[in-house]
């Protein structure tokens, strides 16, 4: 009877229990995005971005923000590209997300998921001011879903300044020019280059950097766009001219510190610290921009940052051609195309002085060309940002925008396994032409 | 966080509360039945939930990745045999599987070696300094595989000639004045898969010598004693009475070893990922699954591996079988 009378109690309360407990994990507000008439003032902006990068914007867009009675709810994350997707399948989505990669954006859109921005943004204004190809980068069938609105360059070659100069060596305006340069410091008995591709689980990207930026440099916008796309494939004429000029100046004995053996297991970032050694170790460094922060160049470095770094744009195939340039950047997309206060936040993001409270702080910059770059705070920044102000086009990582399988798999894998000699080069572009999904 | 502390209490007293009225309310079905029925159907009573969230939870998905490994990249339609020809065919994954038989055959039967003559030897030594050695040996089995990366990083690091190496094996090579060493990238004679063997024996050997050394402490003093009155050699003692009389410890921990050794994925992932030939199966199928997204490839690999595991399976049933027989 006792037994009875404990079951009897229990019940309910396991009932509730289980009930309400499904509703209750949510945590978040129910909020759906798209298509709700939600006029709330209170704004939530995704990220993928972190630490200074992300402490930046927020000093560019809290006043704006508090001056219009809007306050800002943000959801940075280390996992972006995850949440995002699994917050969309939940239908609990964030107003504004601001997207690391174009790839995912871009899926978003055309499921309908985004807002188109066109109508309201100040679209010719717009197309004036920003550097080539970063419009693009976020167009989808025609219309805008991702407007770019903090930049990173990659298409960069450092060097250290003093030492470099004093040898009287000078920033090359072609690609022969900078193998005639490596030549040149090669022949005085000293190592031209610093390259490494070490990344833990996700060793090799920084050759598919190499490898872009080269098919980039030969083949121009459009025939980057079609390797992208896989129109042109890997074991093809203008894939084999990158990796032969990588080839040359890679594999050739004495051009690289430590020589081909050491690259697959030389750190991508701290490769080129050797750079500032008297005498130098090495004198060119071909990363992003990121590499010129704290923590990758050694402190004191970064301290004195314009006196002791240099650093050119990778220079194009032919002198006065076509150059473009690789780089990426975070692309700001709209969920809530109802929200004012949401649309506010996206029109202010897309003027062009939008930023100057935090390019102050060094870690961001503006992808529009016309933006006064003596906000920066260093002449190196300013270097990096006019290199890519000047370009013909900003064409996004290609790995990055390829498929997983090869993007972040084959390519990587079969650059490291040709760099240290596990398999040649025809081996390795008939993989990674074979690891393509086909769909 | 309140909510969630709240949700947390009431899923527990609603696990356990349901779980406890289930049976009662199962307890009382059994109990209307006649007598002899009651008896017959109350063990099956008892085991039935458990067995039937085993169903769900294990059997299930295996016969369904059984089922998907017939089937193409999207698991949409069927594809007969193509993946398991194509993995078979491709020289890359035969290469790993050469890589993982080469880890099958050398670590367990080096875990034993070393845990054994670890606890022999100890075993020798007075109470405190055998309890010192035998804590520091057994200290990397509280660290995580991934921390282990970490550490074996800096023992493995290279940086190029003339730069200050990091890594322990570089300095004392550069030491002795010759060039650096790239040791993760050497794969003449699978030598980088030996040093990342080298890393998962660190790891395990504590584990073996706690069990070998705990059987070796139950070897009766007696049969010790008749051995050396009957004239037998230390050695002899060792690998004729004592080796026999703890056959069955041995046994479980090669097999343990066997099995964990077959499922290796982050010690390579961490430290190479299957990078210079060192791949093996479970970093093939992680891959596969998350990078490719093959599920028929990676669900084949699995459905491999779940063959290859099975004699020895059937082995360790037995054997505990026997055992158990024998007591």
């Amino acid at each position: 009877m006792r037994r009875k009378k404990l079951f009897t109690t229990l019940a309910p309360i396991t009932a509730v229990a289980l009930l309400t407990s499904g509703c209750l994990n949510d945590g978040g507000s129910a909020q759906t995005g798209s298509g709700s008439g939600n006029t709330s003032t209170t704004v939530e902006i995704m990220t993928g971005m972190g630490g200074g990068l992300l402490q930046a914007v927020k000093a560019s867009l809290d006043p704006y923000a508090k001056e219009q009675g809007i306050t800002i709810k943000w959801s940075p994350s280390d996992n972006f590209n995850q949440l995002i997707v699994t917050r969309v399948q939940g239908n609990n989505l964030p107003d504004i997300a601001l997207f690391p990669q174009p790839g995912i954006m871009k899926d978003l859109a055309a499921k309908g998921k985004l807002a188109p921005l066109d109508d309201i943004l100040d679209m010719p204004t717009l197309k004036n001011s920003m550097t080539p190809g970063a419009l693009e980068v976020g167009t989808q069938d025609g219309k805008l879903y991702g407007l770019m609105m903090s930049m990173n360059v990659k298409s960069l070659v450092f060097y250290p300044k003093q030492a470099f100069e004093s040898a009287g060596y000078e920033a090359p305006k072609s690609i022969p020019e900078l193998l005639a340069l490596t030549d040149k410091i090669r022949s005085e008995g000293k190592t031209p280059w610093c390259l490494g591709i070490e990344s833990g689980p996700a060793t090799g990207w920084p050759a598919t950097d190499w490898m872009e930026e080269l098919v980039l440099k030969y083949g121009g916008r459009a025939k980057y766009d079609d390797w992208v796309t896989h129109k042109i494939k890997f074991d093809s004429p203008l894939v084999r001219q990158a990796a032969g000029t990588f080839e040359k100046i890679a594999f050739t004995e004495g051009n690289v510190l430590g020589g081909r053996k050491s690259i697959s297991s030389n750190n991508f970032g701290t490769a080129g610290n050797p750079m500032f050694r008297t005498p130098p170790g090495c004198y060119l460094f071909k990363q992003g921009n990121f590499v010129a922060e704290k923590g990758i160049f050694p402190d004191d470095v970064v301290a004195d940052i314009d006196n002791r770094v240099g650093v050119f744009g990778f220079p194009p195939a032919t002198p006065d051609g076509e150059n473009s340039i690789e780089g990426g950047g975070d692309l700001a997309g709209l969920f809530s195309k109802d929200n004012a206060a949401a649309k506010k936040l996206l029109q202010y993001m897309s003027t062009k002085d939008f930023g100057t409270a935090g390019a102050k702080m060094g870690s961001w910059m503006s992808p529009h060309k016309d933006f006064d770059v003596a906000n920066y705070p260093t002449n190196t920044i300013r270097d990096i940002a006019k290199i890519a102000y000047g370009s013909t086009s900003l064409a996004f990582d290609g790995s990055d925008a390829m498929p997983g399988a090869v993007g972040s798999g084959s390519f990587w894998k079969g650059m490291t396994g040709w760099i240290s000699g596990q398999q040649s080069l025809d081996q390795a572009l008939k993989t990674i032409d074979g690891s393509w999904p086909a769909s | 966080m309140l909510i969630k502390t709240i949700n947390a209490v009431l899923a527990v007293i609603a696990g356990v509360g349901g779980a406890l009225a289930l049976f009662w309310l199962l307890n009382r079905l059994v109990g209307l039945l006649p007598g002899k029925w009651e008896d017959r159907l109350k063990p099956y009573v008892y085991i039935g939930p458990a067995f039937l969230a085993i169903s769900l939870y294990l059997i299930y998905p295996a016969i369904q990745t059984i089922n998907f490994s017939f089937a193409n990249a999207d698991s949409t339609a069927y594809v007969g045999l193509d993946n398991y020809t194509s993995l078979l065919g491709s020289a890359g994954f035969r290469s790993t599987l050469v890589n993982t038989l080469l880890w099958i055959v050398i670590v367990p039967a080096v875990t034993i070696a070393l845990g054994l003559g670890i606890a022999v030897l100890a075993d020798r030594l007075r109470p405190r300094a055998e309890k010192l050695a035998k804590t520091a040996i057994f200290m990397p089995m509280a660290i995580s595989a991934v921390g282990a990366g970490t550490i074996w990083r800096f023992v493995y690091a290279t940086n190029p000639p003339g730069e200050p190496q990091i890594g322990v094996q570089n300095a004392i090579v550069t030491g002795l004045g010759f060039d650096p060493v790239n040791w993760l990238q050497i794969s003449d004679f699978k030598f980088n898969s030996l040093e990342l063997m080298v890393m998962l024996l660190w790891a395990q050997v504590g584990f073996s010598m706690v069990l070998l050394s705990a059987a070796i402490k139950g070897v009766p003093a007696d049969t010790l004693e008749a051995a050396r009155i009957d004239g037998a050699s230390e050695r002899q003692i060792f690998f004729r009475v004592i080796v026999p009389q703890i056959r069955g410890t041995i046994i479980t921990v090669f097999v343990t070893v066997t099995i964990g050794v077959m499922k290796l994925f982050d010690i390579v992932y961490v430290m190479t990922n299957g990078d210079f030939d060192t791949n093996v199966i479970g970093v093939q199928f992680f891959n596969e699954l998350f990078t490719n997204f093959e599920n028929g490839k990676a669900a084949a690999i699995v459905v491999m591996l779940m063959i290859a595991i099975i004699p020895i399976m059937i082995y360790q049933v037995r054997h505990f079988r026997t055992e158990e027989a024998g007591r």
